[in-house]
């Protein structure tokens, strides 16, 4: 129902000092706040990096349905405001701030086990890029193949058994028997 | 009947010595008293063994390319399927009709029903020779048959069903080698070996009724790991060991009237008068047990219906093929069991003891292939698999011959015994 | 304390079959410790996440050191081969696979991960008789293929038809199935290589406790979007692998038949019954042997009893 608005929430991921947004106490920001492009390389190993347009994405979805309450823009779920009525975590902006690179760090597998912990289920950062950007885009009809948004690389090809490493056989069946 | 040779009355051999006084040879015994010239003749002039050799011609190649090759080469490979022909039949058929061993063990030696006597040994060897092709057709079967020692001694998993198989089934195999024993030192002259022997028949008597009981057990509770894959009807976790252990019963005892019936009628220059002049008395004897056993089983069959709440199942397909199953292949000799013991009508039991025995067989291949994965595609053996398993059959059938042939197994042995 | 004391009743009375049967102590601690391990690790699969890119198939793949695919991993024509009427499963050369569902209730496709579960009592280990497996504290059902005689048993006893057999093979076949990367990942803390693999993030890892906790959040945070049920936390006695799905299991494949109990439960009506029979049966049949031929014994006693009169008489004959 909101197909025009709704947007990748994933990219402003800034990871590689592409563009770092400190944690900053803003009252509100914008689109014009923002870059136009992020290039979103800080996990390219088997995919060459993303370079996502920001600002044509700006015209799909409004800052908080990617971004949720981290524009500065005052938290508005009550839900939420009983723990971030005021906290630093609410006025983070770039998504590797809040979701981790490395998901499966010992560090953060044992904040899972915290029981005063209520994010247990904060997808890591390259989840939460995918769930966001194909979520979106299975909706708006928008590139969902993994090539529609970055390009395979010869290790990716390696790994996929495709392209050059593609198997010499090719009798489709991968099945017993 | 006929007669080797009828201007040789030496032999048949039942005797150490010739009619002229010196002593058969080892080797003249093993040719039947025959010249190798006259053993050939009389092996090409049997029809049953041109089929054997055709049967050999191609079951060899087919066995050295399965170990050569793998067991992929000989079978479908499948992975929903992981047992085939080779032990639905081999071992989980095999196993129930070589039960006569222990049946007939117990009735002569530990219940003194000294009338049985003539079909003991018969009944002991088919019992030996069943489990040890049940073993020839595992060691085809099994991924890694070197190994065959490893949960005895290597590796031991003792708190699996399947170790108790291989425990009993091995030491079961050692006391029905003891027990058929005599029958070889009587023919080879060696009467301190079956002196020896003598001394432990109750105890190996004993030590076959707990083994049978738990091994026939065991192997119907190896597929109660599967309560989610065989067909509810032929599955009671309950009572699937009770089922396979009195199944066994007349599955056993019909397979010593097969034998014995094939015996009297294409071996009768082998058998003495006593095994034949008793025969029908004592398969008489044999189908009263039959019968009884096979009652016992349909109730079994009946409470675990009862007990599982299986009714609704009974007006599906699978439960007409489980009615099916159950009148052909136990009510059917069931009936003609009691019916040849009433009126002592012999050939109608012979008859009724070969459909019980292909019953057997049946429902085992029922359990582990028909009714296994009974929601899923019907696995339809490969044809080297289905040769393979006829060649170890005629193997053993065979062997079972070479040494009714020889040792007195259905006849007494006229030396010093 | 129900489970441990039925575990020990069994192991025990195994033990004590084995020990009768050769008449010699096996003590094995063998396959009989099922403890639970509160610490193992778990993969929660939201099924309602993944997208189908065989990503996790690719990295199980190399990781495992498996044979090259027949189709590249990024050939979606797979999800069309139907063999015998069933979909795609593991085997010699793919521990893990994804399959496409279409639920009619649905407009969309859903895709199902299928690999070890990594049951809490594993079916294959329970009966395996030369104790080929063991479920390590991290939560990993591992096998050895050192001692495997290829008995196949595991293969029927995993009621989620996960052991598949090196049947290519005439000199080294042996069981092949998903470790859940122990070797070379879990061993270290690190996730499975497919979990590090998924864009999507449909595969959750992390202590089997807390991804039970995530499953079942995300089931009371978004009211309508999942069944309520979590595929694995008791099937079969709870797996380490459990499954998130928006339509009932069984219209993605899953067999939701499987007893709620571990499989050997079903076997232990038999198991029971072993050491009965161990000690029943020899007093039980020598009793009847005494019966059976106490007639005999009788008639030979009489006999003698007669002769030493005879004798006596004969004596006294003498005598006078």
């Amino acid at each position: 129902m909101q197909t025009r608005k709704k947007f990748m929430r994933t990219a402003l991921a800034l990871t590689t000092g592409t563009i770092l947004f400190a944690p900053i106490h803003l009252s509100a920001m914008d689109a014009s706040d923002a870059p136009e492009s992020v290039t979103i390389d800080s996990m390219a190993k088997l995919y060459a990096p993303v370079e996502f347009d920001h600002l044509m994405h700006t015209e799909y979805a409004s800052c908080e349905e990617c971004h949720h309450h981290t524009t500065g823009v005052q938290v508005a779920d009550p839900n939420c405001l009983r723990c971030h009525a005021n906290t630093p975590e609410a006025d983070e902006v770039s998504c590797v701030g809040c979701h981790a690179a490395d998901r499966f760090d010992d560090k953060y597998l044992a904040t899972l086990d915290d029981p005063t912990i209520y994010h247990i289920d904060k997808p890591g950062l390259k989840g939460a890029y995918h769930l966001n950007c194909i979520g979106c885009h299975v909706i708006i009809d928008g590139p969902t193949g993994c090539q529609d948004c970055h390009a395979m690389t010869e290790a990716g090809e390696k790994r996929f058994n495709t392209g050059k490493h593609a198997p010499a056989g090719g009798n489709t069946s991968g099945a017993h028997h | 009947m006929r007669l080797f040779s009828k201007d040789r009355p030496e032999i048949p051999i039942v005797n150490h010595t010739k009619e002229d006084g010196s002593a058969w040879t080892i080797k003249e015994k093993l040719l039947l008293g025959l010249s190798v010239t006259e053993y050939k003749k009389q092996f090409f002039r049997n029809p049953v063994n041109w089929f054997m050799i055709m049967i050999f011609a191609i079951g060899v190649p087919l066995i050295l390319g399965r170990y050569a090759f793998g067991l992929g080469w000989v079978t479908h490979a499948s992975n929903d399927y992981p047992w085939g022909l080779f032990l639905g039949f081999g071992l989980f058929g095999m196993v129930p009709l070589s039960a006569s061993g222990f049946m007939l063990g117990t009735t002569v030696e530990l219940f003194g029903r000294k009338d049985f006597h003539s079909i003991e040994r018969l009944a002991l060897l088919n019992g030996l020779l069943g489990y040890f092709f049940a073993v020839l057709f595992l060691e085809i079967d099994l991924g890694m048959p070197w190994r065959l020692p490893y949960p005895m001694f290597v590796s031991l998993g003792p708190a699996a069903v399947l170790f108790l198989v291989a425990w009993h089934v091995a030491t079961y195999l050692s006391v029905q080698v003891a027990e058929v024993l005599p029958a070889l030192f009587e023919w080879m002259g060696w009467l301190k070996g079956k002196r020896i022997i003598r001394k432990y028949v109750l105890g190996l008597t004993v030590a076959g009724i707990i083994l049978s009981t738990l091994h026939q057990g065991a192997l119907g509770a190896l597929f109660t790991y599967a309560p989610a894959k065989v067909h509810p009807l032929w599955l009671s976790t309950n009572f699937q060991w009770l089922h396979f252990f009195v199944s066994s019963i007349f599955g056993g005892l019909s397979m010593v009237i097969i034998a014995s019936t094939l015996i009297k009628n294409f071996m009768g220059w082998r058998c003495d008068e006593e095994f034949k002049a008793n025969l029908d008395y004592v398969t008489v004897g044999m189908a009263k047990g039959a019968s009884l056993a096979m009652i016992t089983y349909l109730v079994i069959k009946l409470v675990a219906v009862a007990h599982d709440q299986e009714w609704t199942y009974l007006l599906t397909g699978w439960g007409s093929y489980y009615m099916l199953e159950l009148g052909v292949a136990v009510v059917l000799p069931m009936f003609m069991f009691a019916f040849g013991v009433r009126n002592n009508w012999v050939t109608l039991i012979r008859f009724g003891a070969f459909i019980a025995a292909i019953g057997i067989i049946w429902n085992r291949l029922n359990t582990s292939l028909v009714c296994y994965n009974w929601q899923m595609y019907q696995e339809i053996p490969h044809w080297k698999e289905v040769w393979i398993t006829v060649t170890i059959y005629a193997l053993y059938f065979l062997t079972y011959r070479f040494i009714v042939y020889r040792l007195p197994i259905v006849y007494e042995w006229k030396g010093e015994r | 304390m129900k489970k441990l004391n039925r575990r020990s009743f069994i192991k025990g009375g195994l033990a004590t079959t084995a020990a009768a049967a050769v008449l010699k102590e096996t003590k094995s601690e063998a396959s009989g410790d099922f403890d639970n391990y509160p610490e193992g690790m778990g993969v929660i699969v939201d099924l309602t996440r993944c997208v189908g890119c065989r990503s996790c198939e690719a990295a199980c793949n190399k990781e495992q050191g498996l044979p090259e695919p027949a189709v590249p991993f990024d050939d979606f024509s797979v999800f069309d081969i139907i063999h015998h009427g069933e979909k795609r499963r593991t085997d010699e050369t793919a521990y893990t696979i994804v399959n496409r569902y279409d639920p009619p209730e649905i407009d969309h496709p859903l895709f199902r991960k299928i690999q070890c579960n990594h049951c809490n009592e594993p079916a294959c280990l329970t009966s395996c008789f030369v104790n080929a497996y063991t479920k390590t504290p991290e939560g990993a059902v591992i096998y050895n293929a050192s001692v495997c005689v290829g008995c196949r048993t595991c293969m029927i006893a995993c009621p989620f038809y996960i052991p598949t057999f090196k049947y290519s093979s005439a000199f080294t076949p042996r069981i092949m199935k998903c470790i859940f990367c122990y070797d070379t990942r879990l061993k270290n803390g690190k996730p499975p290589a497919c979990v590090e693999a998924c864009p999507q993030e449909a595969l959750t890892f992390g202590k089997r406790r807390d991804v039970l906790k995530i499953g079942k959040q995300r089931i009371r945070e978004t009211p309508g979007k999942y069944v309520d049920h979590i595929y694995g936390e008791h099937e079969v006695g709870g797996t380490a692998w459990m499954y998130l799905s928006s339509v009932p299991f069984d219209k993605v494949g899953f067999d939701t038949h499987v007893p709620k109990e571990p499989i050997i439960n079903s076997v232990k009506e038999f198991l029971a019954m072993v050491p009965m029979v161990l000690t029943i049966w020899p007093g039980l049949f020598v009793g009847f042997h005494l019966l059976a031929t106490r007639k005999d014994k009788i008639q030979e006693l009489e006999k003698e009893k007669e002769l030493r009169k005879l004798k006596e008489n004969d004596e006294k004959e003498e005598q006078v």
